[in-house]
């Protein structure tokens, strides 16, 4: 009987030592953690332009009413591939190597030749991409900006290069379609193109564009209409407008923004930034 | 002799889980927790908290506004059957977290009252609210889309999710008719480890 | 004693299984003589053995084998949707859109009570999010729900195959039209339990409309032109995604004496193709691709989103042309193939006199 209950605690504690050894094993160094999430500010000053904001009938929304959107500045152009290793530079955190998965799949930065070191071949002033949103938004605090709202990019998209609302127009999306047609169009340099009748560049001819509320494009769950909102299915069904129903460039963008989840790292898509403004039109010269 | 024995052996067992314990608090978060989300909350007692400090707990994970009529009303109730369907044994293990999308109109005694009324005030339940830039990013992380469509109105996916005591996300169930059964299955598999 | 009460029941047991199978299958032999078929159980209650495998999939005019009397499995099905280049007609080049490269997709290919993973992966320098839309699947949008894929991504859901036919897949992205009118479509095949029955030679026909208008920043490209699609006046009109796919050196082939089985699916988007074969009756034609077994059919129609399953025997050689009998369709805008038959000529069938 003794031997017995010798033997099971010389078991049990050979197992715990066993066990114990191996969970210490597994035990990481600690690290020291000065507020990694802190972002440094990176001095890049790209151009902003004023945009007086307004009314606007969103293309696609539950409630097809008039969208009021504020006075705003925009980047005239997307952050480039040059801009983001400044980032990336300042802040470490934000390296291929040290992203927190949480913010970025495996594919962050993609093709970038180490922590700073742009891919080969890339342009440094071609927009960056294979970038999350969270990546996005830190770049955008960092140089004290935030990423434009969905209505304020949308709003920015009526405008063609003569006109603040072109959606009337017929060949408006045409146009749009044609360069959205194009492949690997984002491996060219910014600014190369044309600005549009705000004097912003590059809006439709190289990427999508992160958002900051990309998240509010619903295709299914609403919680008014239950289940699968047709709208984005049927083209008739989002639309607001007869002239939007041709308006398949909009659609191409809506059904971008249903596809993407906030750590998605995508080749197409990069990222301007904005900022809330209280100058009015009469100083947008001294810009 | 033998009682000796005995007692060393759990004397040692006891000291060197301890040890183990304490340095399981120091480990480094996995890279994918939501533990590593920084954002400050208050719970439904107007208390600060972290992520973090929910760590250690498999979360049941949901996000609702209180004031809505249509879709939230069944997502709490799933919540709530999930919760009577973990045994009390296992439930202390576990978090039920309800997070709001309207931290404007859910303050912390709103939520509160929320948790009363709704017999939803056991120390499993854990409201949350924060400001609409915490709320948006932790709505990302959890791939949840909404939109405010009028002043007390919100469009929004409808996800549960469970998440481990590390953070990792394990599952999540999207819809109306979410499996209430694989969710609490999925809750025990996470539990036993 | 015991021992042998034991083989006994098993071999009972054997035997009233064979004997039931037997049943089944002439249950469905004789069903299938009155013009449909049936199952033993409901397909939603049948159960799916072993591991999921990668299901053969293939390229128009080819279709994977025939699931034949086996019972129902798991599969794992893999597509890539892909925006490439390929010659459309006449040398010139056609931006596509695709399931697998192809247009039409990869011919997919199982049986009822079949549990198929479909994982769609989205090429990593697609410009635009495309999903799949499986009308064989039972389920919100086919799958398109859940399986819309951002450039890059790759999503997956699993679906019980619950109905018997031959269904066309396509993308239901935003804007669905343009999606399809480039060609995202294909065919998925359920099978009957036991099987379709055995025939000689089997092809996979896919017609489309095309819409197209030469693309602004290379002279050299079509592309999809929307005005077109609207009006629904498309440039082609053509089978398997390319002019001249099945003639030359590309047409189809059987021997006389066989008997041949086309799945036909028509993608889209708008037309309704008039589907005929010059000089061949179909025997059989699965009506839009569904239970019921029409005979003697010379013309069957099959609707943009639908598929019929024609089937004939080949009495006598020649070359026998494959049109929409909407014929200006066949003779200006592309719509024709051909089947080429070989063998002896049969004077009693067909003879011509001097």
């Amino acid at each position: 009987m003794k031997r017995t209950w010798i033997s099971i605690v010389v078991i049990i504690l050979v197992i715990s030592l066993i066990a114990c050894n191996k969970t210490q094993d597994d035990i990481m160094p600690v690290q020291e953690q000065n507020s990694p999430e802190s972002i440094h500010s990176t001095q890049i000053n790209t151009k902003m332009v004023y945009i007086p904001g307004g009314e606007y009938r969103p293309f696609y929304s539950a409630d097809s009413n008039d969208v009021f959107v504020a006075p705003f500045l925009m980047d005239e152009r997307p952050v480039t591939n040059q801009e983001f290793l400044e980032f990336v530079k300042a802040n470490p955190q934000w390296r291929r190597s040290n992203v927190k998965r949480i913010y970025a799949d495996s594919s962050y930065l993609k093709y970038w030749q180490g922590d700073l070191k742009l891919p080969q071949e890339a342009l440094p002033d071609a927009p960056v991409t294979y970038i999350p949103w969270f990546a996005a938004k830190a770049f955008a605090e960092s140089v004290g900006k935030r990423l434009p709202t969905l209505d304020e990019w949308e709003f920015l998209a009526m405008a063609d290069q003569d006109t603040s609302n072109a959606r009337t127009k017929k060949q408006y999306s045409d146009d749009i379609i044609n360069l959205y047609l194009e492949k690997d169009r984002q491996y060219k340099a910014v600014k190369q193109s044309g600005p549009n009748y705000w004097g912003v560049y590059n809006m439709f001819d190289l990427i999508w564009e992160w958002t900051d509320d990309f998240n509010s494009v619903l295709i299914k769950s609403d919680s008014r209409v239950g289940e699968d909102d047709k709208g984005l299915f049927c083209a008739a069904g989002g639309a607001t407008t007869a002239a939007d129903i041709l308006n398949y460039a909009a659609y191409m963008r809506f059904a971008l923004r249903a596809s993407i989840k906030a750590n998605y790292n995508i080749a197409n898509l990069g990222f301007r930034c904005a900022k809330d403004t209280i100058i009015s039109p009469s100083q947008n010269q001294e810009l | 002799m033998k009682t000796l024995h005995y007692f060393l052996a759990v004397a040692f067992l006891m000291i060197s889980c301890q040890q183990n314990n304490n340095s399981k608090v120091k480990k480094d978060l996995p890279s994918n927790s939501i533990f590593q989300l920084s954002s400050e909350w208050q719970n439904q007692d107007g208390k600060t908290v972290h992520l973090k400090d929910l760590q250690g707990k498999t979360l049941v994970v949901v996000m609702i506004y209180t004031t809505c009529k249509t879709a939230c009303p069944v997502l709490v109730s799933k919540m709530q059957l999930i919760e009577s369907k973990i045994s009390r044994q296992d439930i202390k293990d576990v978090s039920m977290v309800l997070v709001s999308i309207d931290p404007e109109t859910d303050t912390p005694e709103f939520l509160k009252d929320f948790a009363i009324k709704n017999n939803m005030d056991a120390p499993q339940w854990v409201f949350l609210r924060s400001n609409e830039a915490a709320t948006q990013e932790f709505a990302n992380v959890l791939s949840m889309k909404y939109k405010k469509i009028s002043p007390m109105d919100f469009s929004h996916s409808n996800i549960i999710s469970i998440f481990n005591p590390q953070g990792q996300l394990i599952m999540q169930d999207e819809g109306l008719e979410i499996d209430v059964d694989k969710i609490v299955n999925t809750v025990h598999g996470v539990l036993k480890g | 004693m015991k021992k042998h009460l034991i083989i006994l029941a098993g071999a009972a047991m054997l035997f009233g299984m064979t004997s039931c199978k037997q049943v089944s299958k002439s249950g469905a032999k004789s069903s299938s003589n009155n013009g449909t078929y049936s199952q033993s159980m409901p397909s939603v209650d049948m159960v799916a053995e072993g591991e999921p495998q990668e299901a053969e999939v293939t390229a128009a005019p080819n279709v994977p084998a025939p699931v034949g009397d086996r019972g129902p499995k798991k599969w794992i099905v893999n597509l890539e949707t892909t925006e490439t280049q390929a010659e459309i007609a006449d040398g010139k080049m056609y931006t596509f859109w695709t399931f697998n490269h192809t247009v039409p997709g990869s011919f997919i290919r199982v049986r009822v009570g079949d549990e198929v993973t479909l994982n769609l992966k989205n090429a990593e320098n697609s410009v635009l999010p495309h999903n799949i839309d499986l009308h064989a699947v039972t389920g919100p949008g086919g799958g398109a729900a859940v399986t819309t894929s951002a450039p890059g991504q790759t999503t997956s859901f699993t679906f019980k195959a619950l109905n018997p036919g031959l269904y066309v897949y396509h993308c239901a992205a935003p804007p669905v039209p343009m999606h399809i009118g480039n060609g995202m479509y294909g065919l998925i095949l359920v099978e009957p339990e036991g099987g379709l029955p055995k025939v000689d030679r089997e092809y996979y026909v896919m017609q489309g409309d095309f819409y197209t208008k030469v693309s602004a920043t290379n002279p050299n490209l079509l592309e999809f032109d929307n005005d077109k699609a609207v009006a629904e006046q498309p440039d082609y009109v053509l089978f398997n995604g390319k002019k001249g796919s099945l003639l030359g050196n590309n047409m189809i082939e059987a021997n006389v004496g066989e008997t041949v089985r086309i799945f036909v699916g028509n993608g889209g988007p708008n037309l309704t193709s008039s589907f005929h074969v010059i000089g061949e009756i179909f025997d059989n034609v699965y009506l839009e691709g569904g239970s019921t077994i029409s005979h003697n059919i010379q013309t069957t129609m099959i609707p943009a989103g639908g598929a019929a399953i024609v089937e004939f025997k080949c009495e006598v050689p020649g070359e026998f042309v494959l049109v929409d009998h909407s014929l200006s369709r066949a003779f200006n805008k592309g719509a024709i193939g051909k089947l080429v038959v070989r063998g002896d000529k049969n004077h009693t069938v067909f003879q011509e006199n001097k």
